[in-house]
């Protein structure tokens, strides 16, 4: 009696088997697959990148800096035969660097934030330009 | 064996039991003295950390946003900045005629603010807050003149072109290698030549500045790039 209660189980399972099979065939053959439509990626060309022709560093002042002296010592360094240009709200000054490109000089401030831009121009025209902002305060807080 | 199990396990309750009250007897006065020195340096190190963490700061920017408690800002550099606000910030303006709070702060405007800058959430709280104004800073070349309206068209490195116009009030300077910055006038200025101009730009035309100083540069040609820039413009 075991022995054929096991047989049916086993062709019932093989049977299944096969259904599943022939169902799962059937599913993939009659399955449309959509086919992808083809696109043109067109890669923009990288534009180049501009390297300027004249650098400027500015050592101090710090940028958003509180100071507690009217007078400002600003210095930086830029190419040699650079013109530099320091603009603060009430003052400018032009000056030009040292043989090694550092410069130096003091600038008077207002009370209160001050814009100080530095700009260096090369002998060609270029120009380049750092802005910082500067307050004299002499609050306590 | 039942015995032996229990013996075992009565040894090893025993064991415990003793590291147990070994570890709970009462600190000796120099343990007190320790821990209280570590929780000093502990208080030091915390506080060092904050002050370094919080230094005094002045920014300028256009209001973008203003709530009772914070202010949004576009500073100098483009960059959105965050103000907390809070009821010792004190605020001014040299224009308004009553009390001027943060109320009276409108989109648009041009602040100064003074305050406690955290390197941690990048937050300023603000300590003053005044209204203030940017002046109009313009580097570029000098494409053409208009002599009649003594109106200087100078065309920037980015291809902007800025009508400058030159009143009796302005500060003209020019610049050169031999003679440094001296006073000049608006007969000397020629085309093609580098210009820097400070002035207030025009409320009605934002291509248009009203120059409160002028420095030309009779030794410096136009910049490849405001060149290039003009061509577009003239090409367009």
């Amino acid at each position: 009696m075991k022995k054929e209660k096991l047989i049916l189980l086993f062709i019932a399972t093989l049977l299944g088997l096969v259904v599943a099979g022939v169902l799962f065939y059937l599913y993939q053959t009659t399955k449309i697959v959509s086919t992808p439509s083809t696109k043109t990626i067109t890669l923009a060309s990288p534009t180049p990148t501009v390297i300027p022709s004249i650098s400027l560093t500015l050592d101090r002042p710090k940028d958003e800096e509180v100071v507690s002296e009217k007078v400002l010592i600003v210095s930086g360094k830029t190419q040699s035969n650079a013109t530099i240009v320091i603009l603060t709200d009430s003052s400018e000054d032009v000056i030009t660097p040292s043989a090694d490109g550092k410069f130096s000089t003091t600038v008077n401030l207002e009370d209160g934030e001050n814009i100080l831009e530095v700009t260096a121009i090369a002998p060609n025209g270029e120009s380049i330009v750092i802005k910082k902002t500067i307050t004299y305060s002499l609050e306590e807080f | 064996m039942k015995k032996y199990i229990l013996a075992l396990l009565f040894t090893a309750f025993l064991s415990c039991t003793a590291s147990t009250a070994n570890a709970a007897t009462s600190p000796t006065p120099e343990d007190k003295t320790a821990e209280i020195r570590d929780q000093l340096i502990t208080n030091i190190a915390s506080r060092v950390a904050q002050l370094k963490l919080v230094e005094r700061r002045g920014i300028i920017g256009e209001v973008s946003d203003a709530t009772n408690t914070q202010i949004t800002i576009t500073d100098s550099q483009n960059n959105t900045r965050f103000i907390d606000v809070d009821e010792l910030t004190k605020f001014s303006d040299p224009t308004a005629k009553g009390t001027f709070g943060i109320s009276d702060i409108e989109k648009g405007d041009i602040i100064g603010v003074l305050g406690l800058y955290n390197k941690e959430s990048r937050r300023i709280l603000a300590r003053f807050v005044n209204i203030t104004s940017l002046p109009t800073i313009v580097h570029g070349g000098i494409t053409s003149i208009d002599n009649e309206n003594y109106v200087l068209n100078v065309t920037t490195e980015d291809g902007k072109l800025i009508a400058v116009e030159v009143e009796n009030l302005t500060r003209t300077n020019s610049y050169t290698q031999e003679d440094g910055l001296m006073k000049s006038g608006f007969s000397k200025i020629k085309e093609n030549l580098s210009i820097v101009v400070t002035g207030v730009l025009d409320k009605k035309d934002k291509n248009r500045v009203i120059a409160t100083r002028i420095i030309f540069f009779p030794e410096i040609p136009l910049s490849p790039k405001v060149n290039a820039a003009s061509e577009r413009v003239k090409s367009r």
